[in-house]
């Protein structure tokens, strides 16, 4: 046998039909020997009756056509090109997507940045980085050409023990 | 609330295939086996105007030195495992001996290092991007300069 509170708790979806074969007989049963909620169960009928007689005599004086007109005519009515974006915006940052999106752009950045794709659209990073340079003694220049990135280590050998050509190469030392 | 659960669940589930993708392909871009050297040797000179086809590709890169005729005398390359060395002959009896120290960051580690005859004549620590290359130049040969241009890929 249900408790009392648990069987007032059905008895508005019981008057409505709602309950199960076995739950309706349950709330029955229990209404005919309950007097407690035999009378919760006539107050409840009770205001049933009242509302459904208020509508009933309500109902002709509500005028429904209008309101039919006007979802008609805007059902009918042809959008404005920015109603459609706006609506696809909203679709687009709905937060289903948005879940999916934020790893997805984590994702593809990551892929980017470990390819050559990233750093060869970025000239950060393409220069040759010269740590350290032992000449013994000699002089050496170091240059880095802006517009092909490329880093020129060059040595000022000395030009003795070379054959009579050798002032030639001396001449001909870069200029940059 | 149980929208908000799934979208949190899978926020957790993305977040984490992405972070195990991105350590899977930095582990592969951390373990190439060896390093292609190759070594161009080009006499730079200044008594003609010749430009030898062969260097084609790196005029843009040999542009800065000013030289007037430029002409390739070898091209070599040798698969250096990290931490190994390989010699190149250069010629004037010169050697470069170069040694891959690292790979990071898509940047190789090198160690240069040319020798004329026992006596050293440079030694040098270099960082270059992977593909990439740079040029080590100045010494002279047969009324010219040597240019060696020097690159190195991670295999």
């Amino acid at each position: 046998m249900r408790n009392c509170e648990g069987i007032r708790e059905s008895i508005g979806s019981w008057l409505d039909g709602e309950l199960s074969a076995a739950e309706s007989e349950s709330v029955r049963a229990h209404l005919v020997s309950c007097t407690d909620c035999g009378e919760t169960r006539r107050r409840l009928e009770k205001m049933q009756l009242a509302l459904k007689a208020a509508l009933i005599s309500q109902a002709p004086q509500i005028e429904f056509m209008s309101f039919w007109r006007g979802v008609e005519r805007r059902i009918n009515q042809k959008r404005a090109w920015y109603d459609d974006l706006l609506d696809w915006s909203r679709g687009l940052f709905a937060a289903p997507r948005v879940a999916w999106m934020v790893p997805a752009v984590i994702g593809i950045l990551l892929v980017l940045a470990s390819t050559d794709v990233w750093r060869l659209g970025g000239s950060r990073n393409s220069f040759a980085s010269v740590e350290s340079i032992d000449a013994y003694g000699r002089s050496v220049a170091l240059l880095r050409e802006q517009e092909t990135k490329t880093t020129v280590i060059w040595l000022y050998q000395d030009q003795e023990g070379e054959n009579d050509a050798a002032e030639d190469t001396a001449k001909s030392a870069p200029t940059f | 609330m149980t929208l908000l659960k799934t979208l949190r669940n899978r926020l957790r589930l993305f977040s984490l295939i992405v972070v195990l993708v991105a350590g899977w392909v930095g582990a592969a871009e951390k373990n190439p086996q060896s390093v292609q050297v190759r070594i161009r040797t080009i006499l730079a000179g200044n008594k003609s105007d010749e430009f030898d086809p062969k260097l084609k590709d790196m005029e843009q890169q040999l542009k800065p030195l000013k030289y007037r005729s430029y002409r390739s005398l070898k091209d070599d390359s040798q698969n250096v495992p990290w931490q190994g060395t390989r010699s190149f002959e250069i010629p004037g009896g010169r050697l470069l001996t170069v040694a891959p120290q690292e790979y990071q960051n898509n940047r190789v580690s090198l160690k240069v290092r040319l020798t004329e005859g026992d006596k050293p004549v440079l030694d040098t620590a270099v960082g270059i991007q992977n593909k990439g290359n740079f040029i080590l130049g100045g010494p002279p040969h047969e009324g010219g300069t040597l240019v060696l241009l020097i690159s190195a890929a991670a295999q």
